[in-house]
């Protein structure tokens, strides 16, 4: 597993094999996909959500394949079931051939974790794990030497829905388009020279020490990452990529009066994220043996946060200006999101890093609006107890984005006049 | 209230921590009294007591038990609470200290209700628009309650500005408004 990692050292980006690679938890991974069946309805946006995850498995699937030297269908499926695994998505057994075949699944990340947060008050009436599909299609397409995208994949039963089990059944089909790969070269076409910002000499040794930290980390027994109160997947960025904003060019189409509503449900995610595992990672042992313990100061966090986010592989986040209880400024010279805009569909109209956007909203106010000496559990009700109750404190606006061709990606939050604190 | 306070009818009630007083068929909180020392909010919990009551009664009925004169005992691990209905324009939950004996808080409870059946006063029926009900319905009920209302607006296309005023609804709207929230919440249909 930590063979295939690789970090772009100078942009805080990361590769898994020959893709385009980050770090998420749970909390995340949950609410896009359901963001995007929300904007799509579940039959189209579930099919989206496959063919993503078929897409993008693909080459980092033959990849491995090739790297290890394997040859026989036997093995590559075997290889297929445990990279999913270590990378944190569960346990999948592949049965195919040509005609097709069964999957069977436990603990799936998507389907596992959804039950696990939402299963007590939701009744899941569709199957959640449409990425696992994807992948196992991909797996059987390069196992069998099937031309790409020409294995479908359908789930039949899903632990979210209470069942027992996942399982799948693959048949030949469900051809999806062949879009334009978005691989290490193309990300390497797209990046801009990189910079560093205010508070470098903090930042970078504990990026260093975060991804020393995460380096042997894999799944459990089950296939699962569980660590600092949430599930971890070590996630291809092209899924998130795709299905974001093939969701936004959907709606602008059918239904424009819905795009902003669309595009703060995909700054939610950000959101979301960055309270679920940068606060997790935050109020952690490890981290406070790694970087000591929180003193309750905004900068501290802003800090950690820059360097968090460079470890789990979203880009080299800098801070410009810190004016503790006014405004943050964040510049990157890409982000995960960026560079495959661009490779993928040129340049953007608008600044659209949406999980940047978000995820810089939520830093600004943890680092205010978070008592961390209390060492506070990060629940859904102190979630709710901070962003529930009227207009945030803090608002989020992106100025510059590489992806509009600007030479820099630079989020700008500032603190709300007159705001609740 | 016009007369007195709940304040007044439980002052000389020992062990109660809290009471709340649920305006029926609305749930909403219509009067509160929480012991000082007491970190409860009573609009966080009473209208949810409104619904364990309706869910109740339809259950009871639905084995043909229904009865006015019912009332429901909870115990859990650090209060012990009666929750009844009052006249059917209230419902009356009376949070005890866990340690109280059951049969006291039963003594305790009876007069109570007995003098806030003498100090409420008898509701007109409020028509509140449905869309109303099914936007407080959602907000209560949904898992990620902050992105309750963005999630309907992706799904019906209804601006987010307009389902931020429900009462203005139009009827295609407010069907639309609830297929969507039975969807997010995984229910068949809405008891409201």
């Amino acid at each position: 597993m930590s063979s295939l990692r690789r970090y772009l050292p100078e942009h805080d980006l990361m590769y898994f094999g020959p893709s385009p690679a980050v770090y998420h938890c749970h909390h995340f991974n949950l609410f896009l996909d359901q963001t995007i069946d929300d904007a799509l309805g579940f039959e189209a946006g579930s099919r989206l959500r496959f063919l993503a995850g078929r897409e993008f498995a693909s080459p980092l699937l033959s990849g491995a394949a090739e790297l290890n030297g394997l040859t026989t269908p036997a093995e590559k499926l075997e290889l297929a079931s445990k990279l999913f695994a270590g990378m944190g998505h569960g346990r999948l057994q592949i049965s195919a051939d040509a005609k097709g075949g069964d999957v069977k699944g436990s603990y799936l990340h998507y389907g596992y974790s959804w039950s696990q947060k939402y299963g007590q008050i939701v009744k899941r009436k569709q199957p959640a794990d449409a990425f696992g599909a994807g992948f196992a299609a991909a797996a059987s397409e390069v196992a069998l030497g099937l031309a790409p995208e020409s294995m479908g994949a359908h789930e039949t039963e899903c632990v979210a829905m209470k069942a027992p089990g996942c399982t799948f059944q693959l048949k030949p089909g469900d051809r999806g388009l062949r879009l334009p790969p978005v691989g290490e070269g193309e990300v390497q076409k797209q990046i801009t020279p990189s910079f560093n910002g205010l508070y470098e000499e903090v930042i970078q040794p504990i990026t260093k020490g975060l991804r020393d930290f995460t380096a042997p980390v894999a799944g459990d027994e089950r296939g699962l990452v569980q660590a600092f109160g949430v599930f971890v997947t070590l996630h291809l960025a092209g899924y998130y990529n795709r299905i974001s904003y093939e969701a936004v060019q959907q709606v602008e189409k059918k239904a424009p009066q819905s795009v902003g509503v669309l595009e703060d449900l995909l700054r939610e995610s950000g959101h979301v994220c960055v309270f679920n595992t940068f606060g997790g990672i935050l109020l952690s042992p490890e981290w406070e043996g790694m970087v000591g313990a929180l003193t309750g100061e905004p900068l501290p966090i802003i800090t950690g946060c820059m360097a968090i986010a460079r470890a789990l592989g979203f880009g080299r986040w800098t801070i410009a200006e810190f004016d503790p209880g006014k405004k943050l400024v964040v510049r990157a010279p890409c982000s995960y999101e960026s560079v495959f805009y661009r490779s993928r569909y040129g340049k953007a109209p608008r600044p659209n890093e949406y999980f940047l956007q978000g995820a810089c909203l939520a830093i600004a106010q943890l680092a205010h609006r978070v008592d961390w000496k209390a060492k506070p559990m990060l629940t859904q009700d102190y979630y709710n107890a901070l962003f529930r109750g009227g207009p945030l404190p803090w608002k989020v606006e992106q100025v510059k984005s590489t992806a509009c061709g600007h030479p820099i990606s630079e989020v700008v939050v500032t603190r709300v006049e007159g705001a609740r604190a | 209230m016009a007369q007195g306070t709940v304040k007044d009818a439980v002052n000389d009630v020992p062990s109660l921590r809290a009471v709340f007083v649920t305006a029926m068929p609305d749930c909403l909180l219509y009067d509160s009294w929480v012991r000082p020392e007491e970190s409860w909010q009573a609009e966080d919990a009473a209208s949810y007591f409104g619904d364990l009551v309706r869910a109740n009664r339809e259950g009871l009925r639905a084995l043909k038990s229904w009865s006015a004169e019912m009332q429901v005992t909870i115990e859990s691990a650090d209060v012990l609470m009666i929750v009844r209905e009052l006249r059917g324009d209230f419902v009356v939950t009376l949070a005890f200290q866990r340690d109280v004996p059951l049969g006291m808080v039963r003594l305790h409870a009876k007069r109570v209700m007995e003098r806030l059946d003498q100090l409420l006063p008898t509701l007109e029926a409020q028509q509140r628009p449905r869309a109303v009900k099914i936007t407080e319905f959602l907000e209560k009920y949904a898992p990620d309650p902050h992105a309750a209302l963005h999630r309907v607006a992706l799904r019906t296309g209804i601006p987010l500005g307009t389902l931020r005023k429900p009462e203005s609804l139009e009827t295609t709207q407010v069907a639309l408004l609830e297929a969507s929230v039975c969807d997010i919440l995984g229910l068949e249909s809405l008891s409201l």
